[in-house]
């Protein structure tokens, strides 16, 4: 589908719930200081979204979020984004209905249909799923907003502690879905990253061009990953736990599993299905008011192949302090992350480990603009750069400005 | 007429009243905030008048302003969202059953409280947003302070000392007793545990579950 009846589609789509409708939206413009290592999103072996190929202005961030209430109980959510690295592009990251009825009940329910993120984390609060922290995301959270989603249906069950006059709140989430197979791949063949780019429905990532993909045991992949597509008919499944100290401690944990089955592939896409599951952690507390801390844990495996010719486990974790003083927040992260191959096939290294330090700074001079600048630098090694004329083991710096209008 | 009688009521009562303090005390005699204290005479009890102008509930910054309202029988109340989000507000409550479906800035309909009693307000966007409208059937109202007082301008007199507390267990129950109002201050300990209030303090990231 060409970009203009892509765009065509997309407003009329708009306009028509722009009626009793909310509507917000956001348009980061950005001024970038790149590393020089070439981002995976231009083919290159970078964990950074830009690169010097690409410095200077860049419109980094546009979405479009609306809400519209069809009835008390039902209502239609969704978030455009617009990006223009790698290239062009216009669609939806998430488009589900809601139904949340009114109840006298102390126990509140609701359900969520469609292609939504599961609500594992809490760095990414903000409108269309991104951060008001730092600019750029934790590894776990660039690879969640590019490798998963929900493409089916979730259950929440809520006890909310002013129903049983409690300062503790609960909810318990329960989910199943299709598609998202092919997540796990970025993982395995490019790493963790860092990064604010969100995929969108239908959209496929491309990868450096690394050596054991012109092996005959990998002949049929693709150099990109289309994380969303469904490839063995299987359904996948997450649950979840949210738990809540009077807003001020809050812990979430999610076990997810595509159920993916290796030996499954689409040869037309040249997309396998991963077998990919892992355990989620998250906490946030509030130290005052002005002060939080987040943080958060997944580790996880991921497999691929008839006999698991490719099997790797997976891990990172971050922890971020943030402050908001007056119309300043500062915040400062440290991400580790690592991928441990544990197979056999000599051909396709995919052990990969690396570390990161974000700071950023922003500024709120009114309710619509918003200015800031955001520090980042990475060390990280992989096995499978030397085979592709890359050093195995290096460093990345990346400044950038960022002005935001929201409206 | 009308008005030069209405003024002349309202000079007598201005004259004969004077300013009663009430001092509400726990069981374990520690002074009660945010308690809602109100007397009805039990002696020439005359309809209170609903006033024209409307009470306000708001909700700022995900939260209801005031946490608690007290209104006269009848009285109006307006619900205006301050928040650039949309919000929504039930009851429940027997002693008023309603709901505003979700608006932003103004509702289309204010509400009128005929029956009194308490209702506790929510909305369903937000689990956490919680207030409650006490509605009572005397001018003779106020919510405690810090030290557990309130100040009315009220005759002495016979009254029914009325009163209730967001901790007490059960939401919907008034305590009530007669009393003698024959000095300048007044002092009641309640009969019933009051349980903690739970204060949830929310930022604009926090309805993101």
């Amino acid at each position: 589908m060409n970009n203009c009846l892509r765009l065509l589609i997309v407003c009329s789509f708009v306009v028509g719930f722009a009626v009793n409708a909310e509507i917000k939206g956001l348009i980061q413009v950005s001024a970038i200081n790149g590393d020089e290592q070439l981002s995976w999103q231009q083919g290159g072996v970078g964990l950074y979204r830009y690169d010097t190929d690409h410095d200077g202005i860049i419109f980094s961030q546009g979405l479009v979020e609306f809400r519209h209430d069809l009835t008390t109980a039902w209502s239609a959510h969704g978030v455009i984004n617009a990006y223009q690295d790698p290239e062009s592009t216009l669609g939806f990251s998430q488009a589900y209905i809601k139904y949340q009825p009114l109840t006298q009940s102390r126990f509140k329910w609701h359900l969520r249909v469609g292609g939504f993120y599961p609500l594992m984390s809490l760095e990414n609060p903000d409108m269309g799923w991104i951060s008001p922290y730092n600019y750029t995301n934790s590894a776990i959270n660039s690879w969640i907003g590019e490798e998963l989603k929900t493409f089916g249906l979730e259950a929440t069950l809520k006890l909310p502690g002013r129903s049983f006059k409690s300062p503790h709140s609960f909810s318990f989430i329960g989910a199943t879905f299709k598609g998202n197979d092919p997540a796990g791949t970025l993982l395995s063949w490019r790493g963790w990253a860092m990064h604010d780019r969100q995929t969108l429905f239908n959209e496929g990532i491309r990868f450096a061009p690394i050596a054991s993909l012109s092996t005959p045991q990998l002949q049929f992949q693709a150099n990109q990953v289309l994380p969303f597509t469904e490839v063995d008919g299987r359904f996948g499944y997450y649950a979840g736990i949210h738990w809540d100290y009077l807003k001020k401690s809050q812990f979430r944990f999610y076990y997810y599993d595509n159920n993916g089955d290796p030996a499954a592939i689409n040869y037309k896409t040249g997309q396998y299905a991963w077998d990919t599951s892992f355990s989620s952690a998250a906490w946030l507390y509030k130290l005052t008011g002005q002060t939080r801390i987040i943080a958060q844990v997944m580790s996880g495996k991921t497999a691929m192949g008839k006999n698991r010719g490719i099997d790797n486990r997976f891990y990172s974790h971050f922890i971020m302090l943030s402050h908001k003083m007056a119309k300043h927040r500062f915040s400062l992260r440290y991400d580790y992350f690592e991928v441990t191959d544990i197979d056999g096939w000599q051909l396709d290294p995919n052990a990969s480990q690396g570390e990161g330090i974000t700071a950023t700074w922003r500024y709120q001079l009114t309710s619509n603009w918003q200015f800031g600048i955001e520090g980042a630098a990475m060390d990280s090694q992989a096995d499978n750069r030397a085979a592709i004329g890359f050093k195995s083991k290096f460093s990345q710096q990346q400044i950038s400005l960022h002005a935001q209008f929201r409206f | 007429m009308i008005k030069f009688s209405f003024a002349f009521i309202l000079i007598f009562v201005v004259l004969n009243s004077h300013a009663s303090t009430i001092t509400i005390y726990d069981q374990d005699q520690q002074p009660l905030q945010n308690a809602v204290v109100w007397l009805t005479p039990l002696e020439k009890q005359q309809k209170v008048e609903p006033s024209e102008t409307p009470f306000i509930m708001m909700q700022k910054d995900r939260q209801f302003i005031p946490h608690i309202l007290v209104v006269p029988q009848d009285a109006k109340v307006e619900f205006p969202n301050a928040d650039s989000i949309m919000h929504h507000v039930y009851s429940f409550s027997k002693t008023k059953t309603f709901e505003l479906k979700l608006y932003r800035e103004q509702p289309q309909t204010s509400v009128v409280f005929e029956q009194t009693g308490v209702v506790e307000l929510g909305c369903n966007i937000h689990d956490w947003m919680l207030s409650f409208i006490v509605v009572v059937d005397s001018p003779f109202y106020a919510i405690t302070n810090e030290q557990g007082q309130v100040s009315l301008n009220i005759e002495q007199g016979k009254y029914t000392l009325n009163l209730w507390h967001e901790g007490f267990t059960d939401f919907s129950q008034v305590e009530s007793e007669a009393i003698q109002l024959s000095s300048d201050e007044y002092s009641y300990q309640l009969k019933q545990h009051v349980k903690p209030i739970i204060a949830i303090d929310v930022d604009e990231f926090d309805d993101y579950e």
